[in-house]
């Protein structure tokens, strides 16, 4: 009896194109992206005690 | 083959020795690679910086010219030269197409940089010791340097600001 | 519809076969160009001469950058994209009408963009980082391009979903084809990221929208910028597989060992555009270096397994045919005067010692500050997609010549010739702008003498030196392509026209022998070259840490 082996699942992934293509996207989009995005977005003022110590008075 | 079909049974290839020894080989050094940059933030000299505030050109041109003022000894080709106190903040302006003020700083001495664009990017270049920042306009990069030499340094741009860009050139004078 | 090719027995489309040659000769077209205007800007960047004034010097700089990074590499990629997906696997276009649409796109796109470059319009260099602003007509052209490049980017993916269904080809592609994939995804998202990116900075720059946060242009500016250098990193290791099957009959000695290496780069490689940000403002030390570490080594040591995987493809072959003397017999009996060949060899030997032995360095977050925007980093990618991309690609192109367009090779004694000199003068030019950059000269810079300037700077006299050697380099490299051009547009356009097997100047290899009982060591030839790139590599990489700890702190 010839016994077929069952595809690994590792192997069905290599041979999934559309899944790679997801998780290119994906991980990109996350880590890099959106991540960094967030970052400039929560950058704050310099300090206003630095700001006082030059022109708010002398 | 490259262009025919993989053969049958490809995936439970028994990988080659050698290439198992490479692949181990690489994979450690890959990793070490990774831990070094890690480590070099604690226990490393040289890092670029943790800070940045959001500006504006005219928010920071207010600070760096009061700064000027504050600690401004003299002038040179039009430029003032602003000798600040060690460990304390000091502005450095970027705008086409030059650098202001001439820094004189003392050699050993902390002194926390900051330094933004009032208009395009620019490049910090630090010559001849070779460091080079980027410059923003809406940012201010502060960067905490300690001089370990003396002499007379260079600021030279070196992110395209237009046509003038070769001319932008400053000064950074350090004292024993 | 269809022809048989009586060389490779492959059925061959023929609305495929004539996209894939539009696309080309629009490639060459660009690198014509490209290679003008390098002439022109080696010859302004060594002072001695000093060609250009200053405002062409940044306009031939935009030139130059858009046609020899973008258009000449992405129209090659169309074209072997659609190759890929569909003579590879002996099936068909999803649609030759799309396939129309996105190659007139991409033609506008490619008349847009340079037009306005020439008229001075767009004097912003090819990352035109905002607030540096063009004419809405260069950004509008580079849209349309790159619209267009996606287009047949999905083409290719409808391609194999079509071959896929009609089981043209079994269950897993060909390993050409599955690195064409990896290309392809990569592909994907960095085309989305330009129009995330382009289309606010048009509409910017028609005055609807006020202003460009510049963090935020740059930081996604190069999720396109270096994207799509992985792209043809990606593309151009699928060529070297594909060389080394046409020249040797070498086939990857593991195939799930390269699969994996490109599945490593479509999850790895496109969060390291955060190289490009690492002195920068902004993003965090933590974001910088899991983006441009963590994640990308999983794409170095992609790189790193490909590095061995395609030498020892032909190593393997070659010692299946006999060649078993010592470790290097293998190698001094290959074809070396099959041209595509020795171009593939060089790419990977340039892109190896040069490109990824500099790239790596130039990655880490702390040793960034030594090299960025110095002229290191031109050098650095002259090695890899000049010296590696560009030089595998002109490689292909001697098989394409004979199979898809059908005409013998002109000049074939001037074809063995070129990859040499194209390669030595690269690898000269980028070596030489790698140690002018170690010594501070910046890039993109009109005049190292700052005349006109406040104050002057002299770089070390060291680099009269390498400016001299920068100079034969380039020339020498401009020749290279020249040559490379003249052989190809003489050959399409006027060259005998090939009858059949007999007239193939190139041969393709028949399979070796299959190999007699492993006993461990299959490639030991190859692994000695990649050790020795690994103690290159540490000695450049432990020097530059070392010159990065004698520098002024900074934190």
């Amino acid at each position: 009896m010839e016994e077929k082996k069952k595809t690994p699942f590792l192997q069905l992934i290599l041979d999934d194109f559309m899944l790679l293509l997801f998780l290119g996207v994906t991980i990109y989009a996350v880590f890099y992206l959106i991540w960094g995005l967030i970052e400039l977005a929560w950058l704050s003022p310099i300090p206003s005690e630095l700001k006082q110590s030059l022109i708010g008075g002398k | 083959m490259a262009l025919l079909p993989p053969e049958e049974g490809w995936y439970f290839k028994k990988v080659a020795k050698d290439e198992k020894m490479w692949i181990t080989l690489a994979l450690v050094v890959c990793l070490i690679l990774f831990f070094w940059m890690v480590v070099w933030h604690i226990y490393g000299k040289q890092n670029p910086s943790f800070t940045t505030y959001r500006t504006t050109p005219q928010e920071f041109n207010a600070l760096a010219t009061a700064f000027m003022e504050k600690y401004k000894t003299g002038e040179m080709n039009g430029i003032p030269v602003v000798e600040p106190p060690p460990n304390s903040d000091v502005f450095l302006v970027a705008k086409m197409w030059r650098w202001e003020p001439v820094l004189v700083l003392k050699k050993g001495q902390e002194y926390r940089f900051h330094i933004s664009s009032l208009d395009l990017l620019h490049g910090f270049s630090l010559q001849p010791v070779n460091m080079n920042f980027m410059v923003y306009p809406g940012y201010d990069y502060v960067l905490t340097f300690k001089p370990t030499s003396a002499g007379e340094f260079a600021i030279v741009c070196n992110e395209f600001c237009g046509i003038g860009h070769h001319m932008m050139i400053g000064k950074i004078i350090v004292k024993e | 519809m269809f022809r048989t090719c009586d060389i490779t027995g492959l059925k061959v489309d023929l609305n495929a076969e004539k996209l894939i040659k539009l696309n080309a000769v629009m490639a060459v077209v660009s690198l014509l160009i490209g290679v003008i205007g390098a002439l022109l800007l080696v010859l302004t960047r060594w002072q001695v001469v000093h060609l250009l004034p200053v405002d062409w010097y940044y306009r031939v700089l935009t030139l130059h950058g858009l046609n020899a990074l973008i258009f000449w590499i992405v129209f090659f990629e169309i074209a072997g994209l659609y190759f890929g997906s569909t003579i590879v696997l002996n099936s068909r276009m999803s649609s030759s009408k799309f396939g129309w649409l996105a190659f007139i796109l991409m033609v506008l796109g490619f008349l847009l963009v340079n037009f306005t470059i020439l008229t001075g319009k767009a004097d912003v260099l090819m990352t035109s980082y905002a607030p540096l602003q063009a004419h809405p007509l260069y950004y509008l052209g580079v849209i349309l391009f790159a619209v267009g490049a996606l287009i047949g980017v999905f083409l290719f993916f409808a391609n194999l979903l079509i071959a896929r269904k009609e089981r043209t080809y079994g269950d897993s592609l060909p390993l050409f084809t599955f690195g064409l994939v990896a290309a392809a995804i990569i592909a994907t998202l960095t085309l989305a990221t330009g129009a995330i990116i382009y289309i606010p900075t048009l509409l910017w720059s028609l005055g609807i929208i006020k202003s460009i946060d510049a963090g935020v242009y740059k930081l996604v500016w190069w999720g396109l910028g270096h994207s799509s250098q992985q792209i043809n990193v990606t593309a151009m290791i699928a060529v070297w597989y594909l060389g080394a099957f046409l020249a040797v009959g070498g086939t990857s000695i593991n195939e799930k060992v390269s699969r994996f290496a490109f599945v490593f780069y479509v999850i790895g490689i496109n969060v390291a555009s955060a190289h490009h940000l690492l002195v920068d403002p902004g993003p965090s030390p933590a974001w910088k270096v899991f983006n441009t570490s963590y994640i990308m080594y999983i794409a170095v040591l992609a790189s790193m397994i490909h590095a061995f995987a395609v030498p020892s493809a032909v190593e393997s072959a070659q010692r299946r045919r006999g060649f078993t003397k010592g470790l290097f017999d293998w190698l001094k009996n290959a074809p070396w005067g099959n041209p595509a060949f020795s171009a593939v060899l060089l790419s990977i030997i340039i892109f190896g010692f040069i490109g990824g032995v500099t790239g790596v360095v130039n990655g880490m977050e702390q040793t960034n500050i030594i090299v960025h925007n110095t002229l290191s980093i031109p050098g650095h990618f002259k090695g890899t997609v000049v010296g590696g991309t560009t030089l595998a690609f002109m490689g292909a192109t001697y098989y394409l010549i004979p199979l898809v367009f059908r005409k013998r090779i002109s000049f074939f004694g001037l074809a063995k010739l070129q990859p040499w000199v194209f390669g030595i003068g690269i690898a000269i030019l980028a070596v030489s702008m790698y140690i002018l950059g170690a010594f501070g000269v910046p890039r993109r810079h009109y005049d190292i003498t700052f005349s006109g300037g406040p104050f002057t700077y002299t770089f070390n006299p060291a680099t009269d030196f390498f400016w001299v050697l920068f100079a034969i380099g380039g020339i020498m490299a401009v020749i290279g392509a020249l040559m490379w051009i003249l052989i190809v547009v003489v050959s399409v356009f006027f060259g005998a026209p090939l009858r059949g097997p007999q007239d193939m100047q190139l041969q393709i290899a028949s399979p070796p022998p299959p190999a007699k009982e492993e006993h461990g060591f299959e490639a030991p030839g190859t692994l000695t070259l990649t050790l020795l790139f690994m103690g290159v590599f540490l000695i450049f990489l432990l020097l530059n840490w070392g010159w990065l700890a004698a520098m002024w702190e900074v934190r």
